[in-house]
């Protein structure tokens, strides 16, 4: 047990938490409390660097804070035609909010039939006891969002949930619970985001997410913290009979970022479709731990994870596939592709298979490498500079991914974002590198 | 399907007898005194008694390693006996003629003849029994060619120098828990020294064999390859069968220096336990070699035997353009489990490594890769390819991956596959349509599957490895 995880709990003494959420604040507090805090020798936190957040002195809620999205972040916003749920240090944010639809309610505002359901379902998708900081969640949980969408019904608009973190030293506990009933549709995308000052604020989150049979969910998680920002969050999904998830997850990178994935296919004929992206740069770290589980016959699985690590950024990637002894007929497959692009830069990939069932067809494939050199040698012969063959090449790499984003709103919004990243220190001109990107979608 | 698979996997272990042989066996039971006396019936020098009393300390303050992915009951260190030797050996036998018949006998029913006249061709064997070296064959024609092929209790004596500089080198004293152990408690085991040059003229051999009940097998094998030399070198066990489960914990170093080249190849057949899971051998070995400048490493292992299995064979390349390569079958069946990969630690520019890894699981068993590639920052243009294939055999085993893969180094490049699939129904069917029966099927299937390793066995190795898969897996097919 060390200091943060008394700290952790000391905190709570500030907050005034819903009544009906106390039976499982109090559980999650002793289990937290019981926990080991994680070191090197720790399988799952083995290449984290968890001291720089050991140190950090968990003062205050954000809550103290300002509680008004600023004009700079208000910028930073996807401008897509959603349900739009703004918290500013772990606020609602009404002002920058959309008037909620019956589907989308806050923990705090939920009616007695809504709360039945939350108790149903918070802290009960999440498996605890191999998640430190999801058990921490639930020992701070207070309020969060509910989306429920019922039975053959289908959001008519995205729901976006945006978390801002603004406060130095400033602690946020962010959560998320969605219920699909059966043969409903949604589509949701969360938005982290931190204001450029912000120094050693963490922000912990958690989504929660219940696919009934037929279900269908677009999720989008964009972790686009600025540099000093600490966020450990994870996304806990149970995919009933013929569930469908399509999921997106990007990090940027700031000084500690680390996302488990933890999916549970529960229900024959479910299909999961995961693809991530992660750019750390300068000295930060992306942390993607994802464990997808088949337990039934008939499901199928596919992951891809691909990022560019430069300067002295360091790159984690764990990529699990588990396969009970009853998961027969499974098809699963994992790809993890990584370019360093500095000599400081790092990356610790491992993924794995554990299988208990034959008749099964799984694979995974991992590489780390840097530009082609054949290839910039190619674009060079063909009249581009070297800086600007490098930017198409590592820009292709992700962009195969950005191609395949459903949503038009947010590959408008992320494509141009995340070019601008790689011409950052060139003179060149980005517009057209991106022009031709534009008129040539084959690239990549 | 699977009802036929199942019954084709039932076998026999053809090399279960037990030879009954007056034994000098020390009480189970491990202290300085033990330690003490081994190191005295040796002969040893001062220098060793203080570095196995130095391991031994350290052992004391380590706990068992308990991340590899198998289940086994807590060993109780005081119960095993860590010295057994047969009698007739007290006086080293001087030739084949003073070895004790019923040994020789031993050997010959497990097919290893060692008169040399009888012997593979072109094959020199060490062949340690127990706690004991009991013959080396070849001796004098290796010596020619400034060879030593040796014991490495007698390589202590007369080559101390050597030892002295080599021993723990590669595995310190401290590596790990069963490491540790053997540093403190090793009994005996093969010295090799290929002198400058030198391309050994035969593949060099040592055959393990752990006959005594309650006791541990902790064997210590050094390997040197001086400056441009070459050498092949196999190795080989087995053990009688019994319900209690015996411990062999082995310790293998292996230093490639400068643009020499070492080839070291297991075949590992250890008493796997019955098919109810009881008895077998615990087999948890540390082999780790380290390359010079241009220098190679190449592992072979084909593992079929061992109720457990813990072994990782690594390779650091230190020097500049060095190579590391690992290839692997591992057969689990029954309740067999094993836990093995390898470890490449790129250092010096330009080093490359491969690593192949066939794993079959049948019956109830389990059988893990686990690897580790690691670039280090100045590990320049370093490369590495890794392709980790399962084939599962039956619904009720496991066939699992862990590779560890971390990169310091942008102009490294890295490729990891891993795939895992069954025997199908289509394949079966088609030869089965061709006239084969099920049986020549699955064992073609599964040969074909290590093609890409067996190649790399020396040829004799090579035969006898395919015929231990096919009995191995007599049983498993349906």
């Amino acid at each position: 047990m060390s200091d943060f995880q008394h700290q952790a709990i000391r905190l709570t003494a500030q907050q005034q938490p819903l009544t009906w959420l106390e039976s499982l604040r109090n559980k999650a507090t002793d289990a937290w409390l019981a926990q080991p805090w994680p070191t090197r020798k720790t399988e799952h936190w083995k290449y984290t660097p968890m001291q720089g957040l050991q140190k950090t002195l968990l003062h205050v809620w954000g809550t103290a804070a300002n509680q008004i999205l600023d004009k700079a972040l208000q910028d930073e916003l996807i401008p897509v035609d959603a349900t739009r749920l703004v918290f500013v240090n772990g606020v609602f944010d009404a002002k920058h909010s959309s008037r909620l639809p019956e589907t989308v309610v806050r923990f705090s505002q939920a009616d007695a039939e809504q709360q039945a359901l939350i108790e149903k379902y918070l802290g009960n998708i999440v498996e605890g006891e191999h998640h430190l900081f999801a058990t921490l969640n639930n020992a701070w949980v207070d309020d969060g969002v509910l989306i429920h969408v019922p039975r053959s019904q289908r959001l008519d608009k995205p729901v976006y949930i945006v978390n801002v973190v603004t406060a130095v030293a400033a602690v946020s506990n962010q959560r998320v619970l969605i219920v699909l009933d059966e043969n409903s549709q949604a589509e949701i995308i969360e938005h982290y985001l931190s204001s450029a000052d912000v120094q050693n604020g963490f922000a912990n989150s958690l989504t929660e997410i219940h696919l009934g049979d037929n279900a269908n969910l677009q999720h989008y998680r964009l972790n686009m913290e600025e540099e000093h920002a600490q966020h450990i969050g994870a996304v806990h999904v149970d995919l009933q009979r013929n569930a469908r998830l399509r999921g997106f997850a990007l990090a940027l990178g700031s000084s500690l970022m680390r996302v488990d994935y933890q999916l549970n296919h529960r229900g024959q004929g479910a299909e999961l479709d995961l693809q991530g992206i992660y750019l750390p740069r300068n000295q930060q770290v992306v942390d993607y731990h994802t464990n997808i589980c088949h337990w039934v016959p008939h499901c199928t699985s596919n992951e891809v994870f691909r990022g560019i690590v430069s300067d002295s950024a360091q790159a984690i990637f764990n990529g699990r596939i588990y396969i009970h002894q009853d998961a027969q007929k499974t098809l699963a497959e994992l790809s993890n592709k990584n370019m360093l692009t500095s000599n400081k830069a790092e990356v610790n990939t491992k993924p794995e298979l554990e299988i208990y069932a034959d008749d099964v067809k799984c694979a995974h494939g991992a590489t780390i490498s840097q530009l082609n050199t054949g290839a910039r040698y190619y674009l060079q012969s063909r009249g581009l500079s070297r800086a600007e063959a490098d930017v198409m090449l590592s820009f292709g790499f992700i962009n195969e991914l950005l191609e395949q984003i459903a949503q038009p709103a947010v590959h408008d919004y992320l494509q141009p974002r995340l070019a601008k990243l790689f011409g950052r220190d060139n003179s060149l001109n980005e517009v057209n590198v991106l022009a031709e990107l534009a008129d040539d979608k084959t690239i990549g | 399907m699977s009802e036929q698979v199942e019954h084709l996997i039932k076998k026999e272990y053809a090399a279960g007898f037990h030879t009954t042989i007056d034994s000098e066996t020390l009480p189970p039971g491990l202290n300085e005194d033990v330690i003490r006396f081994i190191s005295a019936k040796k002969n040893e020098p001062e220098w060793l008694l203080e570095w196995r009393l130095k391991a031994y300390q350290a052992w004391l303050e380590m706990t068992e390693p308990e991340w590899a992915h198998v289940k086994y009951e807590d060993i109780d260190f005081q119960a095993v006996s860590y010295y057994s030797a047969p009698k007739s050996m007290d006086e080293k036998p001087k030739s084949l003629d003073e070895v004790d018949p019923e040994l020789l006998r031993t050997y010959e029913k497990l097919g290893i003849p060692l008169h040399e006249q009888a012997a593979l061709a072109g094959v020199a064997m060490d062949v340690v029994f127990d706690s004991v070296s009991v013959v080396t064959t070849f001796r004098e024609k290796l010596f020619e060619v400034g060879v030593i092929f040796c014991s490495i209790s007698e390589a202590v004596h007369k080559y101390p120098e050597l030892v002295k500089k080599y021993i723990g080198s590669v595995v310190p004293q401290r590596d790990n828990y069963y490491a540790a152990l053997n540093s403190a408690v090793f009994s005996d085991g093969s010295f090799v020294y290929i002198p400058k040059g030198v391309r050994c003229p035969m593949e060099l051999s040592t055959y393990f064999r752990i006959n005594e009940q309650n006791t541990g097998q902790f064997e210590r094998t050094l390997i040197i390859a001086d400056e441009g030399s070459h050498v092949s070198y196999l190795e080989g066990c087995t053990a009688p069968m019994r319900d209690e489960n015996q411990l062999h914990a082995a310790v293998v170093e292996l230093i490639a220096l400068d643009n020499a080249e070492i080839k070291y190849s297991t075949v590992q057949n250890w008493y796997p336990g019955n098919e109810e899971g009881k008895g077998g051998i615990y087999n948890f070995v540390t082999k780790r070699g380290v390359c010079h400048t241009n220098a190679k490493i190449s592992w072979t292992q084909v593992e079929t035997g061992s109720a457990v299995t813990w072994k990782y064979p690594s390779c650091i390349l230190r020097g500049d353009n060095s190579v590391g390569e690992f290839y692997s079958v591992a057969l689990t069946n029954n309740y067999q489990q094993a836990d093995t990969g390898t470890k490449m630690i790129h250092i010096g520019k330009n080093t490359r490594s491969t690593i192949i890894s066939k794993g079959i699981s049948a019956g109830k068993s389990s059988n893990a890769y686990r690897g580790l590639v690691r670039i280090n920052p100045g590990a320049e243009g370093a490369r590495n390819y890794t392709q980790c294939d399962s084939l599962l055999i039956g619904d009720k085993c496991g066939a699992h991956t862990f590779p560890y893969i971390e990169s310091k180094n942008p102009s490294a490049v890295i490729e990891h596959e891993a795939t895992t699939s069954k025997v199908s129904e289509d394949q079966m069917f088609l030869c089965q349509q061709r006239g084969l029966d099920a049986e020549k099927a699955v064992s073609m299937i599964v040969n074909g599957f290590c093609r890409e390793v067996f190649k790399e066995l020396p040829m004799e190795f090579a035969v006898e490895a395919g015929k231990l898969l096919e009995v191995s897996l007599e049983g498993s097919v349906g």
